[in-house]
Order: structure tokens, then sequence, then C-alpha cells
């Protein structure tokens, strides 16, 4: 059984917010929501202090917390782990927010465009994708991944960082990437067993 | 789309980015007429199907409802920062008619009454005003609106050491890197794209970076080693080196600098070249005959590098034991005063570096054997960005010189000085090649691929009596300069013999972008303004007429990377692109290059225009424009890509392709041992030069043209932020850029925006904890900074551990005020306004803007 997974090298990263807007540009997402984030952080004392860019998205964890706690049924797991929301069932309870450890999940309020004088036509073509009163999050590019393409924050990723593929194929260049050089989860302890992997920078 | 829309159209269109000077291969999807998405385009060598954050975005930009979409005229005519223009729409026929007229006025008194200038960003039309409609309307008066960002020093040591307009290390081979306040490979820099996946390679393949930076940004975010420097110090650190290297390590390429550099000619004690009576030609000593002889007598058997020498009564010492003597008083003790980096850490990285440069080894690339010198620097505006920036990039640029680290494999690489061509035409084509006492001369450079229309700096043109706004017929060393601001308004005190009228703007924000807003508006205001804009943007406040211009998407410009000048260097694929409309301009926006050929027309310049366009494409039969004939715009690519790549590869082959891509040869990139031109490492031209704009300084009585620093060694001595000997403005601002936005240009794209709300620093002014506690500031108040010589400015404060003690750092051009880019107002900091735009706070020689500002800061009352 096929497991997608995504490797992010953070020695590779250089934090530049490309993946970002590759989604944002894939997936017309509405302002303020982000399927794919940067976190920025700094280590130390100066002068001996480090800065780390964290690229995040939706883990889409082998054991998923929000799949667990929708009372409806709209955030459901597929048999490739991708962990997906049906928008037509999600009634805006938001439990999948509070249970998700990394907040990888965000509330489409109410449709706001980007310029203040209204919607682009680009934003125009997008508005369909995105109903408000629910949640909504990453899905892996799940219709780019159907078309053999990589999800777009991968097809993209300027330095090579994220690399896309099937955690249960030990020969799959994830899976080797994970086991030579020592990739690890994010969080654990939450006991979700994310399927997004980080090589430390 | 849903299933149920009608799809007529779904097409992929190969075009080129201009969201910053990269211009990286993108494509575009449009879908119904629509533009949907924009995507790497994977034929192109710039960014190979990757492309970064700005570009992304660029969608945009191209439906930003605050776009310019018809002509107007101004109807106030008061003129000054933020009094409304009261524009009134005109159609483009009145527009054209009233440039028309004072176009053919100023063209039948003085071409030289008018001024041009544009923006880096839009790189192609803006080398379409400046290097060719200008020169063809007659006016040597052009300008690049960058200001602070402009990389002139580096320039002009592109030029002189590489024989290109820019830098970039061999990433694909260099194992040891030392960045210098820029952030290659990690945001803005040339090839952007390429650079970062390189830099990614190369960091896993094990490359060791060293990033000197007063702050912890992008670059030393992905260094193994950061060392955080007092700004505008990096030339002293550099002179340390040098020091290691040459006087106490001793390690140096003899074999390169004998036969490849000047520093085997002897120096006279006045400082000059000792020169051959009878040939004039520079000599050298051959140790072996005891004897003189001159630089290139096939006799030679060795040169001497050290030592005194006599001939015909004169003694003379060789350039490199000069340049071993000059940096000498550079310990590294002292070196660790001036620049805060401690001393030991000094001689590390000098030793680290000159091991890493493997002196005599060579790698066998496509059955060439070349030196092999895996160790590069590069440096930009945090190095250079100084009064003396010369002096400071020189001595950076010589430590790789030394090691001979410079256009072989893995060393310091000129940006694409050699194209033997397309190989089914051998077109184009330049090469650098030997000048005048066997210095290396640029057979490239900004004037296109027939230097002569902007000459290169070597051979040094004679410097005049200024008779140019920018100068630059008395600085004759730089590339461009700023100085149009300052010179504009007090014509007649730089003995400019004509009053400047007219100024023609191609999109370029000038108040935002080049220091102190006051006096750019100072010398705009008196001028009749032309301006080509997306946006009514800060600048259009001072124009008569504004224009709308055509973003990148919806334009032609069949030669986006001018040349391969802002292209991977190293090896790869060469590629010819096309930037081409992915949809039709909207409104009534038009292309910037055709609206200045139909000025041409209307103003009668057509065969010199033509004249120009032959020239600076060297365009040959019979693909050369005809002056009986006029051309349309799609007619001029057309003939410039036919001349250039054969009759089949023309517009429309391009149209659809995108790109014409062919393999680079190890000679082109790696040129050094096949090219028998020796770059200096004294510069003695420079040393004449001073002279001479002395004396005509002098002669002209022209305040403030200090030549004390047109020295033919490096040196470091210190800007003037550090001059400042008082208390009270105890902070250095300096400025660095992020890799999601460009300049001052992106602030009004609402994702780019977003990121920069979303992350802790750039719409911030960060500070270091300890300094900010000692003053009472915390995280997020809002407080003042104040300059010692300009202006002051607003931001809110954040408190970070990864800057010097001593420092403050703000990112790009924030703080837009115009209330027509609704998006960028008010975010981020203006940080122009602490810059004074003065010829005192400038480094002549490459009129680079001294950006290091002496500041306080303070938190804003109530």
């Amino acid at each position: 059984m096929v497991r997608y997974g995504i490797v992010i090298d953070l020695k590779r990263c250089i934090g530049c917010y490309g993946c970002l807007v590759a989604c944002k540009a894939e997936n017309f997402t509405p302002p303020g929501v982000f399927w794919a984030r940067v976190l920025k952080r700094e280590d130390g004392k100066y002068p001996s202090v480090r800065r780390l860019s964290l690229p995040l998205l939706c883990m889409h964890c082998a054991e998923p917390a929000c799949v667990e706690v929708c009372p409806t049924g709209a955030s459901t797991q597929r048999e490739d782990g991708i962990v997906f929301i049906d928008a037509e069932k999600c009634f805006g309870c938001r439990y999948c927010m509070m249970a998700c450890p990394y907040g990888s999940r965000f509330f489409h309020y109410r449709e706001r465009p980007y310029f203040p004088a209204g919607f682009t036509p680009y934003e125009e073509m997008g508005r369909q994708k995105h109903p408000t009163g629910v949640v909504e999050k990453c899905d892996l590019c799940r219709e780019r991944i159907e078309k053999g393409l990589e999800p777009a924050c991968v097809a993209n990723c300027m330095t090579k960082a994220r690399y896309f593929g099937d955690l249960e194929d030990p020969a799959s260049e994830v899976s080797r990437l994970i086991r030579q050089r020592h990739g690890f989860q994010l969080r654990p302890e939450a006991g979700t067993d994310p399927s997004v992997y980080y090589l430390s920078p | 789309m849903d299933k149920d829309t009608q799809v007529q159209e779904d097409v992929w269109i190969p075009t080129v980015c201009s969201m910053c000077y990269s211009q990286c291969g993108i494509r575009a999807h449009r879908v119904n007429g629509k533009v949907v998405k924009i995507e790497g385009n994977p034929e192109s060598p710039l960014g190979i199907g990757r492309i970064c954050a700005k570009g992304l975005a660029g969608i945009m930009l191209l439906y930003d409802p605050y776009r310019l979409n018809v002509p107007m005229k101004r109807t106030n005519p008061e003129k000054g920062i933020g009094i409304d223009p009261k524009w009134v729409e005109i159609s483009w026929e009145e527009a054209l008619d009233t440039i028309t007229q004072k176009l053919k006025k100023i063209r039948a008194e003085d071409p030289r009454k008018l001024v041009f200038t544009g923006c880096i960003p839009s790189m192609s039309p803006m080398v379409f005003g400046l290097a060719l409609f200008m020169p063809a309307f007659g006016s040597p008066n052009v300008f690049i609106s960058n200001g602070h960002q402009c990389g002139n020093a580096e320039h002009l040591l592109a030029a002189t050491l590489h024989g290109a307009l820019t830098t970039n290390p061999d990433m694909q081979y260099c194992n040891y890197l030392i960045m210098f306040g820029c952030h290659c490979g990690t945001a803005a820099y040339y090839a952007y794209t390429t650079m970062c996946q390189r830099m990614a390679d190369a960091r896993v393949r094990g490359m060791k970076l060293v990033v000197v930076d007063p702050m912890l940004n992008t670059g030393a975010e992905k260094a193994d080693e950061w060392l955080p420097i007092k700004p505008g110090t990096d030339g002293a650190l550099a002179m340390a080196m040098l020091h290691v290297l040459l006087n106490e390590l001793g390690i140096y390429d003899e074999e390169y600098l004998k036969e490849h550099t000047n520093a085997p000619y002897l120096i006279a004690m006045d400082g000059y070249y000792l020169r051959d009576r009878e040939t004039d030609k520079p000599l050298i000593w051959d140790p072996r005959d005891q004897k003189a002889k001159t630089y290139d007598d096939p006799s030679i058997k060795d040169y001497a590098l050290e030592g005194v020498y006599q001939f015909d009564e004169m003694l003379g010492k060789p350039a490199f034991s000069l340049l071993k003597d000059q940096v000498k008083k550079f310990t590294p003790e002292h070196a660790a005063e001036i620049t805060t980096i401690p001393a030991e850490t000094i001689r590390r990285i000098a030793k680290e570096f000159g091991e890493a440069a493997r002196i005599g080894s060579t790698i066998t690339l496509d059955g060439k054997e070349l030196p092999y010198r895996p160790a590069s620097v590069v440096y930009f505006k945090g190095a250079h960005g100084h009064n003396h920036a010369w002096l400071t990039s020189l001595a950076i640029e010589l430590l790789c010189e030394v090691v001979g680290a410079s256009n072989v494999p893995g060393a310091f690489l000129g940006c694409n000085p050699v194209c033997y061509g397309y190989p089914e035409t051998g077109r184009p084509r330049w090469e650098p090649k030997v000048g005048p006492d066997g210095l290396l001369s640029p057979g490239l450079w900004f004037g296109g691929s027939e230097p002569g229309l902007i000459p290169g700096p070597y051979p040094p043109t004679e410097p005049q009596p200024p008779q140019t706004l920018n100068l630059m017929d008395l600085l004759t060393p730089a590339l461009t300069s700023h100085l149009p601001v300052l010179t504009i308004p007090r014509w007649d005190e730089f003995k400019i013999p004509y009053k400047p009228e007219m100024l023609i703007n191609y999109g370029a924000n000038s108040l935002m972008s080049i220091g102190n807003p006051e006096i750019v508006a100072q010398s705009f205001k008196d001028l009749f303004v032309v301006s080509f804009n997306l946006w009514l943007d800060e600048t259009t406040d001072l124009a008569d007429i504004v224009l709308p211009d055509t973003c990148y998407l919806e334009r032609l410009d069949p030669s986006p990377n001018m040349h391969h000048h802002h292209f991977p260097v190293g090896l790869g694929e060469w590629g010819w692109q096309i930037r081409q409309p992915v949809v039709e301009p909207l409104y009534q926006r038009r292309h910037f290059c055709e609206v200045m050929l139909e000025l041409g027309e209307r103003v009668g310049i057509r065969p010199e225009f033509y004249m120009v366009v032959n020239l600076y494409f060297d365009l040959k039969e019979p693909f050369r424009l005809d002056p009986a004939k006029k051309y349309s715009w799609e007619e001029i690519a057309d003939t410039i890509y036919k001349s250039y790549f054969g009759p089949e590869h023309g517009l429309e082959w391009f149209k659809k392709h995108g790109v014409l891509k062919w393999p680079k040869k190890p000679e082109e990139p790696y040129w050094k041992p096949f090219i028998k031109a020796r770059v200096p490492i004294y510069f003695e031209w420079i040393k004449g030069l001073g002279e001479k704009i002395k004396k005509i300084a002098e002669e002209q009585d022209l305040k403030d043209i200090d030549t004390s620093d047109f020295q033919p060694l490096p040196d470091w001595k210190p800007c003037s932020a550090l001059e400042y000997q008082g208390n009270e403005y105890d902070l250095q601002a300096i400025y660095y850029r992020v890799p999601w936005h460009t300049f001052s240009m992106t602030y009004e794209n609402p994702w780019l925006d977003e990121i920069s709300d979303n992350e802790p620093y750039s719409y911030f002014i960060s500070i270091n904890t300890d300094t900010a506690k000692k003053k009472g500031i915390k995280d997020g108040d809002l407080i003042w900074v104040e300059s010692l010589d300009a202006g002051k400015t607003k931001g809110r404060a954040r408190l970070v551990e990864g800057i010097h003690p001593e420092v403050i750092g703000v990112a790009n051009n924030g703080g837009h005020w115009s209330p027509n880019m609704p998006v960028a107002k008010g975010k981020g900091v203006f940080f122009e306004a602490l810059l004074p735009l003065a010829l005192a706070k400038t480094d002549l020689l490459t009129i680079t803007m001294d950006c290091d500002a002496r500041v306080k800061i303070y938190k804003v009352e109530g």
C-alpha cells in the first residue's frame, strides 16, 4: 500500500517562502489561509546565534487526530495517507483545528479579496474552491498527484529542499533520505505519526 | 475548472519574469484569456522550472486593480511630495503630441537637456531607453534610479578583472566561499533561482560557507560560520587576510601572478610603470637574464615578484612587492580593532581560504586540463555600499587574484564574459581583448556586444570638464551614476553648459530608491517629467504626464537577459530567451519600447535610432535595420533573432519555443588559461586618472571632487559613519534584502506583503536585544530612527540576537506613502530617509552611494 509523504531538507531550505506562494498560486487560497507556511526562529545569544526556517504544511499523519475528532466525517483519510476535508460535510465546528498538533488547519470565515478594490480575475476563477464557514488545509495537491505531478510546493522548491514519494517503499528517495540522514518528525510526542519528515540543517 | 465550464482555451506560454533583475524563465498558464498560474519554465537554464515567491506572485501584479490604465496629465501647477497633481485623463494622441513638441524643441536647442532614468527590475526596456533611444536622440544624460542598491564598485572590478558586468562564484566546483555583505544563493542576487539551487547543492556537497555580515539574515542563516562585522569595515578584514596570506603564510599563486596579472610589472618610485623607452611598454625584471624586459618579450625566462631593480637610472619594484608592503599595516590584531572580528578568527579564515584554493592543482573538464581553484569570494552592497567602495572592493577581489581563483573551475567568475555563439551561426559572440599595457578589456559591456555606445572602463576614457549631468565624463571609471539628482538643480554650479529641461522616467520610483526624497524631489520639480508607470507611485507626484506601462506579462522583449549579463555562471547551457505577452495589454496600457519607437518617428530620429540598434545588437546584413523602412517592435525583434540565430529562428520560433539553448564550452566560463590578457593587481591607470580629474576639478573650481581614493592598490579607510566621534548617534543603520521583495516595487503585491506580515523581521527594525534593553526599548515598540546628516524614519522594533550590537537593520525599501498603492502604503520601513545625498557621501571613483547611516533611536512619544 502506498503512503505518500514529504521530506524537507532543512540544509537545503533557505526560508524563501516560495512554498507558501507556490501553494497559494496552485490552490487559490484566500488571504490569511496558508496551506503551506514557514516559521522563523532564532536560537542562542549574540554572537553564538543561529536562525532556523521551518517550512510547515499538513503532516498527513498516519494517526490523524483531526479525523478522530471530526463529528461529521468531513475530515477523512484516504488509503494512500492523504488527509482531506470534504467541504460539503464540514459545518465549521473547528474541533479538528484544536486537535491538530501542527496548526495546519485554517477556518475560512468569510470571503475576502486580496485588494481592497475587490476580486481580481484570477481570484474569481478560484473562489468556488473555497466555500466559507468551513475548515480547509493542504490536500497534498491530490489533483496534481492524480495527474502524475508532484505537489506544487515540491515541484517549485527553488533549492530542491522538498522530496515527495512513497514512505512504504523502502527503495523510494524519501525512504532512503529518512534512513541515511536520520529524518525526523515534528512533535512525535503527539503520537500522530506524521508523513512529513525533516532532515537537519 | 468545473466540468461544466466551457474551456475554449488552455495554453502554457513560455516567457521571462521581471519581478527582479534576474529575469528567470517562466511559463504562464492561460485559460480562456485569463492567467491562472505562473511556474518556472523547465526548459530555461535560468530557474530550470523553479522560481521564487516574487515570480510566482506576478499574477497579482498583472491583475492589480490599482494599476495605471490610461494616460493622464497634471492640472495642478504646484509640484511637491504629497501634493495632489490633480490628474485628468487624456488620450494617447494628446499625450504623444505634447511630448513630441517638447522633444522637438529640446532637440533643436540642445538634446542634452533631455534626461532619462529607469528602474533595474525592468532591465530590458530600461536598457532600450538608456542605451538605444538616448544615444539616438543625442543625450548622454542617463541614470539608473536604484541609487543605493547599485553595484557600481563591483561592476568596475567585474569589468577590469573578469571582463564582465557582474560576478558570481562557481558554486558547481567551489569548496570554500566567503560572502561579504550579500545574499548570493539565498536571496536577491544575479541569476537568483539557479544560483539558489547551486548553493544548496554545494552546501550538501560540503562547501564551507563563511558569511561576513553585520546581520544574521538569509545568507548567514545558511552559513557554516557567521562573522558579524562592523559595517563599513569589510575592506579592513580583506586587507588583513591579504596580509596573512602574503606576509605571514606565503600562500599565493606565483605562476598565476607572473603569467596572468601585472604583479611583475616594475613600478617606479612615482607610482607609475617603468616603461621601455622605445615601445613605451611596461617592463618586468627577468631574474635569470638579470635584465629588464617588456612584459610581452618572448625571451622572458622568469619574472621577479620582489626586489628593487634598476633600469636606465630609474629604480623599480614589482607591483606584487608593493602590494605586500601595502597590506603590512593591516595585521589581524589591527583589523580586529576595526572590524570587531577576533584576530585569531581572521588568521584562521585566511588560512582556510588559502588552503582551500589548492594552488597548483588542476581538473579535467570535457577533456581539457584546467587550473582548479575551488575557493571564492562574493561581495555586494553590504561590503561596498560605503565611501571608499573602490578600495574595499579591490581588497576583497585581490583575495581571489593572489591565489589564482579567478575565472577557472571553483573560483570567482565573471558573469559570462566569453561567448562563442550559437553553434550554427557563431553568434552572438564576444570575448575579452588584450588592451593597452597587456591588460584585459571586456569584450561585452553595458552597451551591447559592440562596446562603443557606452564605453567600458578599460581602456580608460580621458576625463573631461563635465558636460553631462551624471558627471560620468569626468568620473570615467563609473558604470552608472545617481548624481543627476544633485546636478540637475545645480547645473550651473557644476559648470554644465545647459539647463536640463525634461525627464523621461521609465518606471523608477526615484523618491523611494535613491536617498533623501526631499533632495530628489527638488531636482525633479522644475523639469517637464514624462513618466511611464505601473502605478501612481510617490515619484509620479512630480510628473507632468503619466503613461500607463505594460507589465512584463503584457509585453515583448527580445533580449531579456541582456547578452547573458544576468545569467548563471560556470558550465551548463546558454539560453537566449523571449519575453512575450501572455495576455494582450489590458486597458490602454502600452509597451514603453513601442511608444519610444513611435516618439522616435515623430521626432524624426529614425536613421539615428536604427543605426544605434544595428550597433548595439551588432546586426549583420541582411538583418540590419534599413532607415528607408519603418519597422514595428515585433519586426525589430524578429530581425535581432534572425541575425543571431539564422532565418529559421525568428520571432515566431521564439514565441513557440521560448528559449534557444546550446551547451557551454569549458573555455567560455573558464577562459583564464585561453585568453592572454593580464589583469591588474596594481591599477596604475586609476592613479593617472585621479591626477587628471583632480586637475580638471581645480581648473573648473568644482567643489567636493576628492580624488584621494584613486589609488592603485587596495586600502581601507573609515567611511563617514565611522568617522563620527560623538556619543549621541551611537548606531549604524544598514539595509538588507529579503528573498520575496525587490526594492520597493513588490510592496504593492498582496501575496508578498502577506509574507512580510507573517514573517518576524522584514517589516520591523531589527535591533540587538541587549542594545535595545539598555535604551529601554521593548520588542514591538514604535521607534524613531534619526540620521546624523539626513532625515528620520519610523518603525517597530524587533529585538533579535542575530545582529551586531552597534547596528540596526532595515529590509528593502518599505514605507510607501502613495494613497494609490493601498497594499503597499505604510508597510515596512523607509530606509532612504536616512541617507543624505552629497558628493562627500559618494565613492567618486565608482559613483557608489554611502548607504551606511550614523543614527540614534528613541521611542515615539504618546
